[in-house]
């Protein structure tokens, strides 16, 4: 085992601190979203109105669900398009110094795909395969514009909730303010902090080293530390380089590492704050934070007591040493277990996907407490969707749960009713199936290949598989394995592009359209007959609700992948 | 649903409730709010622009201003923490490990990747997979025949686990400890000055239990090479 209590007080330090910043970050999210006075307003309020009125149009004009929609679509399916046309012809656009081929036409759109939807699932190296000027201008855009997105969808969402004239916000003015009082001045704050932690911060691309043994080594450097935090505060989870958050240049040192968890954490943990600031009703953030909260204890719990015993699979290697700190194979040595254990769990369960560790090495356990997280996909969940996909869980919750005592099934003062929940149900069922329909399409179709042969030999290569769509769905973008199968075959790029794209405007349309059902219904007084919401009865009503939902769900698969690699050794 | 529970429903209108506790408050008040009326052009053109400021902003400006400031407040490790030789050529960074497999140095973590950054990382196979047996059943051989290790000497297992980046420049100190015997071997400094050498190269966690005591493998592999006369 090897793991001393005392270090633990550290992690437990650092969820205090993000639990006790998130009412404060929280309340200021909300105001970002209700046009209130903030503090620099002086600044900033005069550069967002020239923006306003330089796009055509103005905080004044509110759109409709559909309106909404439709600019969502038209700046996410811009970029699509941008981030595909340079990954496709990166070679010969400016700002390559290494001297980078183009993508094909495929992996271009798994790229563009997968960072536009705020998953950044790679299928390729990116010190080889994706140039300075992607890296920077393209794949940095997609960072801000869809981590923005996510939240402009959660603000459009609640506002529904309080809104009785069938509008829900304007989609420009709440990306403008989305970027400059949110993500652009926190991720600069804490670039700037992750320098002074030792992360480059230069536009130097590369330095070529004279190692002492001979040869040379090509050290990739770039403006690492300010792309970093913008993609792990935004939860987008892309790394510089291709070894994330596990890179000792991304993440130098324990604290760095703590520092990135902190940021994984503040915006999703701040969401239902947001929430209860929007509705004017703080009481009721609390039941929703109780559910993250609840669940992702228990996760972490889970994955660090798997992560700390010995693995029975080496009692064949003679002469090893015994495990100090956890298991060696897939860790880094700077930081203790609970700390790596710590940021793998909020990175995967923030829908942030950023790896620290090798999933692929961790222990069966271990990887389907990361798969559950992704199964949920709102404890805490991804930037904005992770909390929408929290609250049609509740809609859900309540309806059923309206139904098993026999009290009206509403929601601060909003009827459910079976418009809700279609929509509801349809954004929550999209997720199994974009999983499973792919899955069993690339078991059974015969796409799978590892090293030449076409079936997946092992539990653990069959484990991959499902990850890998599992992740793709979720828009998390943690991979479990580079090595367990070939991903990057047109078929994996395509299936897993389509993939992100539906598992992520589906569940977008569902939630807006949830928002808009509500702004349109007239508002219900409480009654003797109201399901108490703002609860600890609620809470852990909510909570079971969440886990029996999603485990009914998934078990199948995870029958077939992970529990028969913990079962069958193999 | 109002056949399963009518009374309910009838007490709920007869009753006459209090003010909702949720205020209805719009966001944006509701005398400065009109109904959008862009049209489809408005929007396309709203967009191509938001995208062409969102790309001078998030790939131009937020980076120059950050590379600004970091290059004045902490230039070394805003140039990638690069350690030089004394007659000034890079030879790498404190934060990327290298091949040091000579038997005058001590030696990093192994790699799947060989320490080559342009191939990325590699996974290790999974826990449970028979050829995580063999990987590290193979990196015990090779560092018992080379590494100066009795037969049944047990090796730490920090020092033939391949790590999660491959470039992971540190090792436990009991890892690197253990490679002293082979370092006094292959060199004429003794077993005493090296475990006084290494102990101060020792980074402890600065707080007690935030990271773990580590040594920085490719420090004290150049700080090692003026002793060594080489």
């Amino acid at each position: 085992m090897g793991i001393a209590v005392q270090s633990f007080w550290d992690v437990i330090v650092l969820l205090a601190l993000a639990i006790a910043v998130a009412p404060w970050f929280g309340s200021y999210l909300g105001r970002v979203y209700m046009d209130r006075p903030l503090p620099g307003d002086v600044v900033l309020t005069p550069i967002e109105s020239a923006i306003y009125r330089l796009l055509g149009t103005s905080p004044r004009r509110q759109m409709s669900a559909r309106e909404y929609m439709v600019a969502l679509l038209l700046v996410n399916g811009g970029m699509l398009f941008f981030l595909w046309w340079f990954f496709f012809q990166q070679a010969s656009l400016p700002f390559n110094p290494t001297g980078v081929p183009n993508m094909t036409w495929d992996l271009a759109f798994h790229s563009a795909a997968s960072f536009t939807t705020n998953t950044d699932y790679t299928h390729f190296t990116n010190e080889s395969q994706i140039s300075f000027g992607s890296l920077d201008i393209a794949w940095q855009l997609a960072l801000f514009l869809s981590a923005a997105t996510g939240l402009c969808v959660m603000a459009a969402m609640i506002r529904g909730f309080v809104r009785k004239d069938g509008t829900l916000g304007n989609y420009y003015v709440d990306m403008v303010r989305t970027i400059s009082r949110v993500l652009l001045p926190v991720a600069f704050v804490s670039g700037i902090i992750l320098v002074v932690m030792g992360v480059p911060e230069t536009w130097t691309a590369s330095v070529i080293a004279h190692p002492i043994t001979g040869g040379t080594q090509t050290i990739y450097l770039g403006p690492v530390a300010s792309w970093q935090s913008i993609s792990w505060l935004g939860t987008n989870g892309g790394g510089w380089y291709s070894a994330n958050a596990a890179m000792p240049l991304a993440n130098p040192t324990a604290f760095s590492n703590l520092f990135s968890i902190f940021l994984f954490l503040l915006i999703a943990f701040s969401a239902p704050f947001a929430f209860g600031q929007i509705i004017r009703n703080r009481g009721e953030a609390w039941p929703l934070m109780g559910t993250v909260l609840i669940v992702f204890v228990v996760a972490y719990g889970l994955f660090v007591a798997f992560q700390a015993m010995n693995n029975p699979a080496l009692a064949s290697v003679h002469g090893l040493g015994p495990q100090i700190n956890g298991y060696p194979v897939g860790q880094e040595t700077r930081w203790s277990l609970p700390e790596a254990s710590l940021g793998q769990v909020a990175s995967v369960y923030a829908n942030v996907g950023a790896n620290n560790m090798d999933i692929g090495a961790l222990s069966p356990v271990a990887q389907m407490v990361l798969l559950f997280g992704m199964f949920t996909q709102s404890t805490p969940g991804g930037e904005g969707t992770g909390f929408g996909t929290l609250l049609l869980f509740t809609v859900l919750a309540i309806f059923v749960g309206g139904l098993m005592v026999g009290r009206t099934p509403e929601y601060l003062g909003n009827k459910i009713e079976t418009g809700h929940v279609k929509w509801a149900a349809l954004a929550l069922l999209i997720h199994p199936a974009t999983i499973l329909i792919p899955f069993l399409v690339s078991i059974a179709g015969g796409f799978v290949q590892v090293d030449g042969s076409t079936l997946p030999a092992t539990a653990h290569n069959f484990t991959a598989v499902l990850y890998e769509f599992t992740s793709e769905s979720a828009n998390n973008g943690s991979a479990l394995s580079t090595g367990a199968f070939n991903d990057t075959t047109p078929f994996f790029n395509v299936a897993g592009a389509l993939v992100m794209l539906v598992g992520r405007f589906v569940p977008i349309w569902a939630m807006l359209k949830v928002g808009d059902l509500f702004s349109r219904q007239e508002v219900l007084p409480p009654s003797a007959g109201t399901l108490k919401t703002a609860s600890g009865t609620f809470t852990i009503y909510l909570t079971l609700f969440l886990i029996i939902t999603s485990a009914l769900l998934f078990l199948p698969v995870l029958a077939m992948g992970p529990l028969a690699q913990i079962v069958g050794g193999m | 649903m109002s056949d399963r529970n009518p009374p309910t429903e009838t007490v709920a209108r007869e009753w006459q409730p209090p003010a909702p506790t949720v205020a209805r408050m719009p966001v944006v008040p509701l005398h400065r709010r009109i109904p959008s009326s862009h049209t489809m052009a408005t929007h396309v053109r709203a967009t191509i622009l938001f995208l062409v400021l969102s790309i001078l902003l998030s790939g131009f400006a937020y980076p120059a201003v950050s590379v600004a400031v970091a290059q004045v407040i902490e230039p070394w490790s805003a140039n990638g923490s690069l350690l030089h030789y004394p007659n000034g050529t890079v030879a790498g960074s404190a934060l990327i490990a290298q091949n040091t497999s000579a038997p005058w140095l001590f030696w990093s973590r192994p790699s799947l990747t060989d320490y080559n950054t342009t191939l990325g990382f590699d996974t290790p196979p999974g826990p449970t997979d028979p050829a995580l047996g063999q990987l590290l059943n193979e990196t015990l051989n090779y560092t018992r025949l080379y590494g100066n290790f009795t037969v049944n000497a047990s090796i730490p297992f920090w020092l033939v686990s391949p790590s999660a980046s491959d470039v992971d420049p540190d090792l436990t100190p009991e890892a690197v400890l253990v490679q002293i015997p082979r370092v006094a071997n292959a060199t004429n400094l003794s077993i005493p000055f090296l475990q006084n050498f290494v102990n101060e190269h020792i980074v402890n966690p600065v707080v007690p239990y935030v990271g773990v005591p580590y040594v920085d493998v490719l420090q004290l592999d150049l700080a090692l090479l003026p002793l060594e006369g080489r």
